[in-house]
């Protein structure tokens, strides 16, 4: 915990857009991790992102859990597990929440690299903006 | 000339909004059968859209958020997923009519099956989205699709009794050999049509596309005052046009070729000929429409890159989701489905998950958060919106039970 900021968790965190350290969007705030302080207080630990998360937190519990595995599986990060976003490296909450890492970083983006790499990379013209 | 062009937009969405494929046909079979006593409707919807759209292009101007943004933020995960489910079969099942409504159209003037066409329409709609700049899109689509004046013209040239057909409309009432159910659905269809979802996921995504800040906002109002009434007048035009020439024959309506017949009876070969290009433009403008729509809303949904100001390789997966949503639509249509009956039912699906779209704008544009203080909404607005709200939630309920009771207006 870097600051003791009271945020109300489900309204300023919980679905809101992630952006990563270059304003790319990079996923959803689908659920949080939370720790019990000794003196009764929750505090956010991490964010957690990636469909694995979402489906959890919708109540497909044992999916949920073995999809976030497996994207961890498949995932190559810097991150330990690309689904979970320490709270030191957010950087701020405003209506994004925005964070201190690349997007490649961060678990949703398993999907992105795979549709480009294998579906829209191969399409001439993938390369190019709109108007060129 | 900047400002003209910039309305473009507005029209765009208000065109594949009020007169795509299924609302040609709908408004025409509701002027055959109907005569004016629906009319009213229209203007109704027509406030609504005008009142959610502005709201929505707002937010999107100052925060850059577009509406599905919104929906999956405020309404959370569940209701949100329900919402995406169903605003993404919509966007699929209108998609479809829109594909053969096209192929239909260019079929009329080539005389090939329209079938053998779909295939063919579904890559030119694909290479609009892949290549085409934002902005040249809805500028081109958008000006073509004002070939449908021509309803407008027709009117005038068939020179009806104005104070007849006024109080015709004036006059609400459930025709004879008619029931009031079936009135209803026919009514709650043309409401939907002015306010179907994806009006305001395209809009609010192309106000971000096309770089909206906070200095836009007379823009997003002129967009919005020029845009929507404009459809609305179309479709009253369309209404008119059936009312006038096919009802005294006995004429109803079930067929796209049947809606260009009257400004072919009343204004000749020309007015064929810019009917034919106006329908073209408004049913490939709705086939972008709903394609886009479909990528917009999964990928905003789940917090994805998306929008055509990327490369295709910074929004794959918007691209991907595209692509899916053009052959599933493609299929669909190919299958030899009377496109009609698929946008009707898609029409009236849509109004059941109406609440669930406008609701989230309503609460963001009241949020100073999102938008500052200076541009939340006023009091008036807001009374007026929540009343359409009330309105949108007694459709949304009254829907699904009428197409039950009515079989689907038969």
């Amino acid at each position: 915990m870097t600051t003791g900021r009271v945020v109300h968790a489900a309204l300023h965190l919980l679905d809101r857009q992630l952006r990563d350290r270059h304003g790319g969007l990079c996923g959803k705030v689908d659920d949080l991790e939370l720790e019990r302080a000794d003196d009764g207080t929750w505090y956010v630990t991490a964010v957690l992102t990636g469909p694995g998360h979402l489906l959890y937190r919708t109540g497909r519990r044992t999916a949920g859990t073995w999809l976030g595995k497996l994207i961890t599986h498949i995932e190559s990060s810097s991150l330990d597990d690309p689904g979970r976003i320490p709270y030191t490296h957010v950087s701020e909450i405003g209506i994004t929440v925005d964070l201190a890492v690349d997007a490649d970083d961060v678990a949703t983006f398993a999907g992105e690299r795979w549709a480009r790499d294998h579906v829209i990379g191969h399409i001439p013209g993938s390369r190019h903006d709109a108007d060129q | 000339m900047k400002r003209f062009l910039g309305v473009f937009l507005g029209i765009l969405t208000a065109i594949g909004g009020f007169v795509d494929m299924g609302d040609l046909v709908a408004n025409a079979a509701t002027g055959a059968r109907f005569q004016m006593t629906l009319a009213w409707v229209v203007p109704v919807g027509v406030v609504g859209i005008v009142v959610y759209a502005e709201m929505s292009g707002r937010v999107a101007a100052i925060c850059g958020r577009p509406v599905f943004d919104l929906v999956r933020e405020r309404l959370g995960p569940r209701f949100g997923m329900a919402n995406l489910i169903a605003s993404f079969s919509i966007n699929v099942l209108t998609l479809t009519a829109e594909l053969a409504g096209v192929a239909i159209a260019l079929s009329l003037a080539a005389s090939i099956n329209y079938l053998l066409l779909v295939p063919f329409v579904t890559v030119l709609v694909w290479l609009v989205v892949w290549r085409l700049p934002f902005s040249t899109m809805e500028r081109i689509f958008g000006l073509l699709g004002l070939c449908l004046l021509v309803f407008v013209v027709a009117v005038w040239q068939f020179g009806p009794d104005w104070g007849t057909l006024w109080s015709a409309a004036a006059d609400p009432h459930v025709p004879s050999g008619e029931t009031p159910f079936t009135y209803a659905y026919f009514g709650i269809a043309l409401f939907g049509a002015a306010m179907t979802p994806y009006e305001v996921f395209f809009f609010s995504s192309g106000a971000v596309e096309d770089g909206w800040t906070v200095r836009d906002l007379n823009e997003n109002r002129a967009n919005v005052f020029i845009g929507f009434p404009l459809g609305g007048l179309l479709s009253l035009a369309i209404m008119a046009c059936a009312h006038l020439v096919l009802a005294p024959h006995d004429i109803g309506v079930d067929q796209l070729s049947q809606v260009a017949l009257p400004v072919a009876v009343v204004v000749g070969k020309l007015g064929l000929a810019i009917v034919l290009v106006g329908i073209f433009a408004a049913t490939f403008g709705a086939a972008l429409e709903t394609a886009l729509s479909a990528g917009y809303t999964v990928a905003q949904y789940l917090g994805w890159p998306w929008g055509k100001h990327r490369r295709p390789r910074q929004a794959s997966r918007f691209h991907v989701i595209i692509l899916l949503t053009l052959l599933a639509g493609t299929v669909i249509a190919c299958s030899g489905i009377d496109p009609v009956k698929v946008t009707e039912y898609s029409i009236v699906l849509s109004a059941a998950a109406l609440p669930l779209t406008y609701f989230p704008i309503l609460v963001i544009a009241n949020d100073p958060t999102y938008i500052g203080t200076g541009h939340v909404n006023g009091r008036f607005l807001n009374t007026i919106a929540t009343i359409y709200l009330v309105i949108l939630v007694a459709v949304s309920v009254a829907t699904i039970p009428l197409m039950i009771i009515t079989k689907a207006g038969s």
